[in-house]
Parts: C-alpha cells; sequence; structure tokens
C-alpha cells in the first residue's frame, strides 16, 4: 500500500489546516500571510498531478477515513471525474489566490485580509472534499462549510451593497442546505444508509418509491439553488457582482460547477439505472429549467449594463448549459457537461479576474467605461477576448470542445430540442462578449479616461489571468488528452 | 391509520412547512432567521425520531444487551453535527443583520430592496 493511496485525503486535509494555522501567523506577520496561504494549496495542487496517473478512467480510488470500513465509516472515494474536477479546482483556486495579494489591498481594509485568507482556503478545502467525498452525510458537511465560507466572503468588503447580497445570499442558501439535509433524512429512512455505493445497491431493492422520488426532488432543489439553476437563481447575480473579484472568480468559476457536480453524484452515483423511473419525471423538469436558463441568462446578459453583471449572467445561462448535459442521459452529454465545468470555470475565472484588473487600475465597472481600453490595458483586453471567445465556444477554444459534447449528447438522447437551444445560446453569448470587445478595441473612448501609454495591472496580477486564458486555448487544442478517458469514465457512470 | 401511527413524520413536515412560510412570507429578516431555525429544528426532529424505538434503551454494549432493542445512535450523531451548523449559519446570518441595521437602519425587507433601487437610480443620475 503506497503513499499515494493517502493523497486524496491530504489534498483536502492540509488546506483545512493552513485555514486553522493562518490566523496565528496573521497575528504575528500579517503581510505575510498572502504568501504563506499559497503553500497548503500548492501542496494539494502537487499531489493531484502525482494521483493523475493513478487513477483509472473506468475505476476509482477508496479511502477509508480512520480504517473503519464502508459502509459503515466515512469514505472518499476518488474517480476520474472527482480527479478531473479536483485538478481544476486546485489550480483556479491557487491563481485566484496568487491575484487576491495586490486586489485585496485596495479592496479589504487591513484588519480582515487575514480573515479573507483564511477563509479562502477554508473555501478550497471544502469544495475539494465536495468533490471527493463519497459518503452522503459528509457532502452535506462540506457543503455547508463551502456556504459558509461563501457567504461571509461576499460581506467581507463589509459596504452596504456587499451586506445586503451576502444577506439575500443567505437567505436563499440555508433553506436550501437544510433542504439537502431532509432529503438525506429521506434516504436514511428508505434505506438505512450514507454510503454513496451502499446507498446504489439499497435504493436498486428498496420498496418506498414515494420518498425517494421526494428526496430526489429536495436534492434538485437543495442543489439548484446552490447551482443557481434558473427558477432558483435570484441570490446570484447580486452576489457574484459585488463580491471582491478574486473571489467571484471562485464563485462563478467553481462554486456553482460544483454544487451541479453533487447533483451529478447524486443523480448518477446515488440513483442507480435502475431507479429511472424514480427521477425521470424530475429529471426532465431540470431538463426544462436548465434551456430556459440558457435563453434567460443569455438575454439578461445583453441587457447588462455593468461588466461583473453581465458575467454573473452568462453564468446562469452556463449553468444551463451544463445541467442540459446531465439530463441529456447520453455519455457524451456527461462528458460535455464535465469538460464545461473546466472550461467554464478557467474562462468565467479569466472573466471576472480582468473585470478585477479594470477596477483595480482605474476603478471601472461599466461596460461603456471600456471603451478604448486596449490602449492603456492590452494584456488585460487581449486575455478577456480569448476568455470570451471560449465562453461563446469558438474553437480552438476548450468552450467549442465541451459544446460540442453537450450539443452530441442532446442529439444521441433525441432531444433536438434543446440542441437548438445549446446553440441558440451560443449566439446569445456571442452577442454579449463581442459588445464588450467591440468597445474595449474598436471604439475611441471618452477624453481622458484611458492614458495613451501601457500602464497595466501588477505581473501578479497578469499571469493568473493569462494563464486561466492560455488554459482555455491548451484545453481546446490538446483536448485529445481528456476526452476518451472523460468518455470512458462517463460510460462507467451511466 | 398509517398517518396516525407516523405522526411524528407529519409534525416534523407541518414544522417545515411552518418555517418555510415563515422565511418566505414574513418582511422582517429577524423573523426571516427565527423561520429558518424552526425549519432546522424540524428537520433536526424527524432525524431523531428516525432513530426512536418505543421501549428501546441507550445503545451501549454490555455484557448480553440484545441490539435490536437499543434506539438507533446514528442519526443522533448526525444531528449533532447538524447543530453545530445551524448554530454557525444563525450567528452569521445574525451579524450580518446587525450589519444591514447599522447601515440601512431598517430590518423590512421590502424597504431594505427600496433603498437598492433608490440607490441605483441615484447612481444613474450622478453619472448624467
Amino acid at each position: 500500500m503506497g503513499a499515494w493511496r493517502h493523497f486524496p485525503i491530504l489534498m483536502i486535509t492540509v488546506p483545512l489546516l493552513g485555514a486553522v494555522l493562518l490566523p496565528f501567523l496573521g497575528y504575528l506577520r500579517e503581510s505575510w500571510v498572502p504568501h504563506v496561504a499559497l503553500l497548503p494549496l500548492g501542496f494539494s495542487t502537487v499531489l493531484g498531478f502525482l494521483l493523475l496517473g493513478r487513477i483509472p478512467s473506468d475505476g476509482y480510488l477508496s479511502y477509508h477515513l480512520g480504517g473503519w470500513e464502508p459502509p459503515h465509516g466515512i469514505e472518499i472515494r476518488v474517480d476520474y471525474v472527482g480527479l478531473f474536477l479536483m485538478l481544476a479546482i486546485c489550480g483556479i483556486t491557487l491563481l485566484a489566490l496568487v491575484f487576491s495579494r495586490h486586489y485585496i489591498s485596495k479592496e479589504v481594509s487591513r484588519g480582515r485580509r487575514t480573515a479573507y485568507f483564511v477563509l479562502f482556503l477554508l473555501m478550497s478545502g471544502a469544495m475539494l472534499g465536495f468533490a471527493a467525498t463519497g459518503d452522503i452525510f459528509n457532502l452535506f458537511v462540506f457543503m455547508e462549510i463551502l456556504a459558509l465560507s461563501s457567504y461571509a466572503l461576499v460581506a467581507i468588503t463589509g459596504n452596504r451593497n456587499a451586506v445586503r447580497a451576502a444577506f439575500k445570499y443567505v437567505l436563499m442558501g440555508a433553506p436550501s442546505s437544510i433542504m439537502v439535509l431532509l432529503a438525506i433524512g429521506f434516504l436514511y429512512s428508505a434505506t438505512g444508509s450514507l454510503n454513496m455505493a451502499d446507498l446504489a445497491q439499497r435504493i436498486a431493492e428498496s420498496g418506498y418509491t414515494e420518498v425517494l422520488t421526494v428526496s430526489y426532488i429536495l436534492f434538485v432543489i437543495g442543489f439548484g439553488v446552490k447551482a443557481a439553476l434558473f427558477p432558483l437563481h435570484m441570490w446570484l447575480p447580486d452576489a457574484h457582482s459585488i463580491a471582491p473579484s478574486p473571489i467571484s472568480a471562485l464563485l462563478s468559476g467553481l462554486l456553482v460547477e460544483v454544487s451541479a457536480f453533487a447533483l451529478l453524484r447524486i443523480t448518477f452515483s446515488v440513483f442507480p439505472r435502475g431507479a429511472a423511473d424514480l427521477i425521470g419525471g424530475t429529471a426532465d423538469a431540470v431538463g426544462v429549467a436548465a434551456a430556459a436558463a440558457v435563453l434567460y441568462g443569455g438575454i439578461m446578459a445583453i441587457l447588462q449594463k455593468d461588466l461583473k453583471m453581465m458575467i454573473a449572467y452568462s453564468t446562469i445561462s452556463h449553468i444551463g448549459y451544463i445541467f442540459l448535459g446531465l439530463t441529456a442521459f447520453t455519455a457524451e452529454g456527461l462528458t460535455g457537461a464535465v469538460y464545461h465545468m473546466l472550461d467554464h470555470g478557467l474562462a468565467k475565472a479569466c472573466l471576472f479576474l480582468c473585470a478585477g484588473n479594470f477596477i483595480y487600475v482605474k476603478g471601472y465597472r461599466r461596460i461603456e467605461e471600456l471603451k478604448g481600453a486596449w490602449r492603456q490595458m492590452p494584456w488585460t483586453c487581449f486575455a478577456f477576448a480569448l476568455a470570451s471567445i471560449s465562453v461563446i465556444g469558438i474553437p480552438p477554444t476548450a468552450g467549442f470542445i465541451s459544446k460540442w459534447y453537450l450539443i452530441l449528447g442532446n442529439v444521441r438522447g433525441e432531444k433536438w430540442l434543446y440542441a437548438c437551444v445549446l446553440l441558440i445560446g451560443s449566439i446569445l453569448a456571442a452577442v454579449y462578449c463581442f459588445r464588450v470587445i467591440y468597445y474595449m478595441f474598436f471604439q475611441a473612448g471618452r477624453e481622458g479616461a484611458w492614458e495613451d501609454s501601457w500602464n497595466d495591472a501588477p505581473p501578479s496580477m497578469l499571469t493568473p489571468v493569462w494563464m486561466l486564458s492560455l488554459g482555455t486555448l491548451f484545453f481546446g487544442i490538446f483536448s485529445y488528452l481528456v476526452i476518451p478517458s472523460l468518455l470512458k469514465a462517463a460510460a462507467f457512470l451511466l | 391509520m398509517r398517518l396516525l401511527h407516523n405522526y411524528h413524520y407529519v409534525a416534523a413536515m407541518v414544522l417545515f412547512c411552518i418555517g418555510l412560510y415563515t422565511v418566505i412570507v414574513r418582511r422582517n429578516i429577524v423573523k426571516k432567521l427565527i423561520g429558518l431555525n424552526i425549519m432546522e429544528t424540524s428537520v433536526f426532529f424527524f432525524f431523531i425520531s428516525l432513530g426512536y424505538l418505543d421501549g428501546g434503551m441507550a445503545p451501549i454494549r454490555v455484557g448480553k444487551a440484545d441490539p435490536s432493542r437499543m434506539v438507533n445512535p446514528l442519526p443522533q450523531a448526525l444531528i449533532l453535527t447538524g447543530i453545530v451548523v445551524a448554530v454557525s449559519v444563525t450567528a452569521l446570518a445574525l451579524s450580518l443583520v446587525i450589519l444591514l441595521y447599522r447601515q440601512y437602519g431598517t430590518l423590512d425587507v421590502d424597504r431594505l430592496m427600496r433603498e437598492e433601487e433608490q440607490s441605483e437610480t441615484a447612481e444613474r443620475e450622478e453619472r448624467g
């Protein structure tokens, strides 16, 4: 038994442990905190890459916490899809953390900076745990750590709008958590188990079909709020646009994806194929909501005047994409959904960090104010353009690959209408993205709005932005490295 | 008859609906939080009643105690965690309420939302 078997649990606990120890350092030397906070996340990232070759695409690594055998003990279960998502989480959080150091010095007051990094690590560790856990109550605990740290991070600047947005988020998020807990209660009452793999077997044999159906509906509502699925999205535009930009990047690039991933786990790992008649109707309803989300998010994004608000509505649209991939119930659709989690994470994090650069350098938030921005901030503008291209889904970026598989999956599943909706969503994305690009590069700004010389954001902010936007390009061109394994893993899940 | 026999589940669900109603309908944000706590309590109650056994005994295995007569301890262990989580959420939400009251001077959701619209129109006018 090699040491690598312990890597998944170390990936989760080291950031959480870092979050516990960081306040002491903040008490002694606050200026060291942004640098030291990188260590635990960097450690997790390295472990994630070391695990990469060791997990087969049609298998999983099971780790028993404290040596207690499942189904009685808590199990950490990392399969190929889960590891893929964990690596995306590590990479994006690490880059957002690098970005934070300068940005935070402007937006967050001195006494709160340590708290910011502590909450940041807590959120990253919770997301990693959320993606890896094989125990359904453990999933709830990680979800609550994640939710609590994200509520606090939205409010961290402490100004009027931030507090109001955070409270709105709590008012929607907390009841949704309770619904997930109730759903877990129903599942437990019908099966007597909390381990996901064990649940899958027992659900197939269980006679309590009504209880299980209600439980699934509650899961959909609970995770639907967390993932901002269309009729439950009200908290998202405020929270995502008002939070500090690196946090917006995490909320929009990872948190909603991870919540969608949790629903994927529930749908495919917990409720087995034999239970299709239990969840079929609900899954259809999710499909309708997701299709509405694609259109609604796209149209609202076109109507926005605030840049971060526009990116936030675009997220609502893209969450619809991910859910349409899930509800196709085909290997291609599932592959597209998982790949879309990665490339949407990269692209959205990049867009939010670009918006953060504009706020940091100039304090500009409105789209109109970006006219002629490329003269002063060419690096940020080009990165924004590249990420936008991925959001629209133009080759050779990763956005094209994932949309290709999403549409293919819906066509294979004979859901023609949804395939059309996905295409229309791309057209809407083109409208709202090209408007910003047009303003940046081809319009003259107000007199004195931008300097004529290059005066871009500092390198520690530009590097993450460029790594993210080049990431979308990399995963577009070299998608053949991942896609075959993902297809196999998806077929294994189905 | 089955409904009457499982009256504790019915009570939990009624409590859950009361809580949800309070969260959605009440305008005062402190009352909304109370509704949230009622929801939480109902779910805890549901869990605990799952493990209850009429005339059961504490799940401590000494000598020849019969496990089938013991109360199921797992839901109680889960709910301990659940209570910790609920307390943290309530604490965080209450601290946000204090901040909101300091900055807006009201606890009324409708007025908070109106303030938001007003500040937005003021911003627009400022920019011309």
